[in-house]
């Protein structure tokens, strides 16, 4: 018998038991946050070139999800946009993503990112200490074994994106630092 | 055992939940679909971050250097031998246009048959000959993911053959390659290279891609200045296919057709024309085709499986010999968490070799046509002793044709004071099993003058060949030293108790047309032993976010004492000294600047000098989707000359200062 996570939590809490049984893969659930992003956030309409533009979901350095990502955008649509996932080699070829996902294996090489990458309609998600503070949009971070993320409001208006209260209100908000 | 296993800690998490009062679902609904889960839900699910085997590299008992797609797009190579330069402790000698001596650890020649080379899984190790024929080994070079260059004895994996390292060549999942690609490049010495590519999608639940390429290398010169006609073009198409089949079970399917049309100057003999030997063009023919599928099956307990499957097909026509030879090969693997402390890989493994071979100007391989099996079964457990110290033991049980079983155990002791030093040591036995070669062989190698007629020294075969062993000790040590630099030191102490050497017969007279002559014969044995000891460094300095240093160093000594000539083993073949430096810089306008200087002792054999090698290379990319690039090679001389192999007749030529020019198009 399978069950919603939803539920499953429902029931875990109510039992006072942790919240699953076993701790799920940590970039299964961050593939799951990819999708969701997307549908609280509102891209500029230059973005896109026609309608039915897929919404191009990239991953910068090691790809740390094996197929957990395109598990997830699997047959999903939003807006009657559906999406594609693609493995991207640098900050040039990122420019056709709308999502861009900087893997930790990208080490602090971000920081060279904001430089190239061109300023309007990529959400950059990262899960580097810093990532959201030096001119990312979105940032995971881990918190007791639980994700969380940074969003920063200057980097997203930069990058001219519109994100929904909703996802505001649960994320940690942090400006831009200045390099030392 | 371990399925057993599996049910029992299955029936006993029912068991603690009954006792417990919970329903069933207490067990977690396996691989629940997270994309319909909310945020708040997403956020309230406890993750771990599994150490896959990728991240665990940095805390392996091993030598490994891994050769990134940044580093290979950076280097400005063109063939997959000039990229193995950038590893430390690889030692790589262009032997004329179309042929390289790649070892590491000593034992360099035209067939190195110490190193077992892999491409994505498959073997190209080439049985017949042991070793590899480099001019075959050939992948797009924007395909490959990344390169494993594993130093030292791998055979309780990899077995028979992984004596001194493995390389493992690991291209792309067809996810990661989608839409078009055209690559287009021209230079001095590599006239023309092309390659065309497309990655699309295949219903829901495959990727693909499918390429052709062609590559057109143009003469080199001999050392008097004379052009030699070892130019050669290759032609190769093939493709992967990547499915989800499951939400646990991927199936990679893929396969090569690869054709050459290659040439070298040979000097040799005629067995129906002795002792005439000649020097001349002779051509090479060959044509090599595979066809593999992996099948992975991820259980909900994070154990996986995999079943590989391949045939490989290769014909080469060389020297008037034909080697042809059919490999099936299947492999079995599974990777399973045996309690909090145990990490257990097991495997299975079955090659069928059969194999034909033909008569050349001046020698054979009896019997002419062969069938020979490998039957193998690994097990290797990493124990968690504490919780920074951990210890892999395992061995590799093997049965082949030639010397029945043999057995290739290693552990090793690995200790991670903290999260960013490591200290390692390794003790480990491997062989490399004799081949139809060291079995079968009929050469008449060389012909001295004897008074008013001549000898010939003939090499034969010996069916009574043991495999040759290695037993090996190493002790390595990582550390990342700060946020910019790494480093890595390794050192080594490799015994070699039985060599494979010749051992002179009792000369006797033949007659060829009425004239007779001397046979000198000369038989293979395990008569010689050789020590090695040595160190390899590499380290990794970010001197600035766009600026990246990587300095290597190799330093290697062979001790051979033995019974014969010592003609198979050579300590003189590697150099006692390596260094490279590489220097990655990111310049404003999209502009890369890449250079590599190398320096190569110099080697006995052959008497070549010590070179250094400048490779610089400049990129540019042109908006989203063009790159252009330019690289200079071997800028520093004119030509130099890299390696001779004095027990083969291919007669060597210089590497040339070079440039190539290359457009890439992805679109």
């Amino acid at each position: 018998m399978t069950l919603r996570p939803l539920t499953a939590i429902f029931l875990g809490m109510l039992l006072g038991a942790p919240a699953s049984g076993q701790p799920m893969d940590e970039y299964e659930v961050k593939a799951a946050f990819l999708y969701n992003f997307a549908r609280f956030v509102e891209w500029p309409t230059q973005s896109f070139q026609t309608r039915q533009d897929p919404i191009v979901v990239c991953v910068l350095g090691r790809n740390p999800f094996g197929n957990a990502l395109q598990e997830v955008i699997r047959g999903k649509s939003i807006d009657g946009r559906a999406f594609v996932s693609r493995q991207v080699a640098d900050a040039e070829e990122a420019r056709a993503c709308q999502i861009l996902f900087v893997s930790a294996s990208a080490g602090k090489h971000f920081r060279s990112l904001w430089g190239s990458l061109k300023p309007a309609g990529i959400l950059t998600v990262g899960e580097a200490e810093g990532f959201a503070s030096s001119g990312g949009v979105i940032n995971f971070k881990l918190d007791s074994g639980r994700v969380r993320f940074e969003i920063n409001l200057d980097a997203a208006e930069h990058a001219q994106l519109h994100i929904s209260s909703k996802l505001l209100s649960l994320a940690e908000i942090v400006k831009t630092e200045k390099m030392p | 055992m371990a399925v057993n296993g599996r049910k029992f800690r299955r029936r006993l998490v029912l068991f603690l939940v009954a006792l417990a009062g919970l329903p069933g679902w207490a067990q977690q609904p396996k691989n629940p679909d997270l994309s319909q889960a909310s945020l708040e839900d997403l956020m309230n699910i406890e993750v771990t971050s599994v150490s896959r085997k990728e991240e665990k590299k940095s805390e392996t008992g091993a030598a490994i250097f891994v050769i990134t797609q940044e580093d290979i797009r950076r280097s400005g190579a063109t063939n997959i031998p000039d990229l193995l330069r950038l590893a430390p402790g690889v030692d790589v000698a262009r032997v004329d246009a179309n042929r390289w001596a790649i070892s590491i650890r000593g034992f360099n020649d035209l067939h190195a048959d110490k190193v077992l080379v892999l491409i994505d899984g498959r073997s190209v190790y080439t049985p017949s000959f042991s070793g590899t024929f480099w001019d075959l080994v050939d992948v797009p070079l924007e395909d490959i993911e990344r390169i494993e260059v594993i130093r030292g004895p791998g055979g309780t994996v990899w077995g028979a053959n992984a004596v001194n390292g493995v390389i493992n060549i690991i291209t792309m999942s067809a996810v990661a390659t989608q839409g078009g690609l055209i690559s287009a490049g021209g230079g001095s010495q590599d006239h023309a290279d092309a390659l065309l590519q497309y990655g699309g999608q295949i219903g829901h639940n495959g990727d693909y891609r499918v390429f052709g390429k062609f590559f057109d290398i143009g003469n080199s010169v001999f050392p008097d200045g004379q052009q030699s006609a070892d130019g050669w073009l290759t032609g190769h198409a093939g493709f992967r296919s990547d499915w989800t089949l499951s939400q646990q079970d991927t199936l990679t399917v893929q396969g090569d057709f690869l054709r050459t049309n290659e040439s070298q100057t040979i000097t040799t003999l005629f067995s129906n024309a002795l002792p005439l030997t000649e020097t001349f063009n002779d051509p090479i023919r060959a044509t090599a085709a595979n066809i593999l599928a992996r099948w992975n099956h991820t259980l909900s307990n994070g154990s996986e499986m995999s079943l590989q499957l391949y045939d490989d097909y290769s014909r080469r026509v060389e020297q008037g010999f034909l080697d042809a030879q059919n490999t099936v090969d299947l492999d079995f693997q599974h990777h399973i968490g045996w309690g909090p402390r145990n990490d257990v890989v097991w495997g299975l493994g079955s090659r069928v070799i059969a194999s034909d071979y033909g008569n050349g100007y001046n020698f054979t391989i009896v019997p002419s046509h062969r069938l020979d099996l490998l039957l193998s079964a690994f097990l290797q457990d990493q124990v968690r002793l504490t919780h920074s110290l951990s210890l892999t033991v395992g061995s590799k049980f093997e049965h082949n044709d030639f010397t029945g079983n043999e057995f290739e155990p290693s552990a090793q002791l690995v200790w991670t004071p903290t999260g960013k030093q490591t200290v390692w040591m390794s003790a480990a036995r491997a062989i490399r099993e004799p081949s139809p070669l060291d079995d079968g062989l009929e050469d008449d190698a060389a012909s001295v003058p004897l008074g008013a007629s001549f000898g010939i020294i003939r090499i034969t075969g010996n069916p009574q060949m043991k495999a040759e062993e290695l037993r090996d000790f190493e002790v390595g040590y990582r550390a990342l030293v700060s946020k910019r630099v790494s480093l890595d030191v390794t050192s080594f102490v490799s015994l070699y108790p039985n060599l494979e050497s010749f051992v002179a017969q009792t000369a006797y007279l033949a007659t060829q047309q009425g004239v007779p002559y001397v046979v000198l014969p000369e038989v293979f044995v395990n008569g010689d032993r050789a020590h090695t000891y040595g160190a390899e460094f590499s380290a990794n300095w970010n001197v600035t976010d766009r600026w990246r240093i990587s300095p290597g160093y190799t330093y290697f000594l062979m001790h051979l004492n033995g019974d014969s000539s010592g003609l198979i083993t050579q300590p003189g073949a590697s150099p006692n000294h390596q260094f490279q430096v590489r220097s990655l810089l990111d310049l404003p306008h999209h502009l890369n600047w890449d250079n590599t200087l190398g320096y190569v002792g110099k080697l006995v054999v052959g008497n070549i000098p010590a070179y250094a090698r400048l490779d610089s290379r400049v990129g540019w990319r042109l908006g989203e989707f063009v790159e252009l690039s330019v690289v200079g090679q071997n800028l520093l001389t004119p030509r130099h000359a890299e390696f001779l192999d004095a027990t083969y007749p291919t007669d060597y030529t210089l590497v040339e200062r070079s440039v190539f020019g290359k457009v890439t198009w992805r679109f």
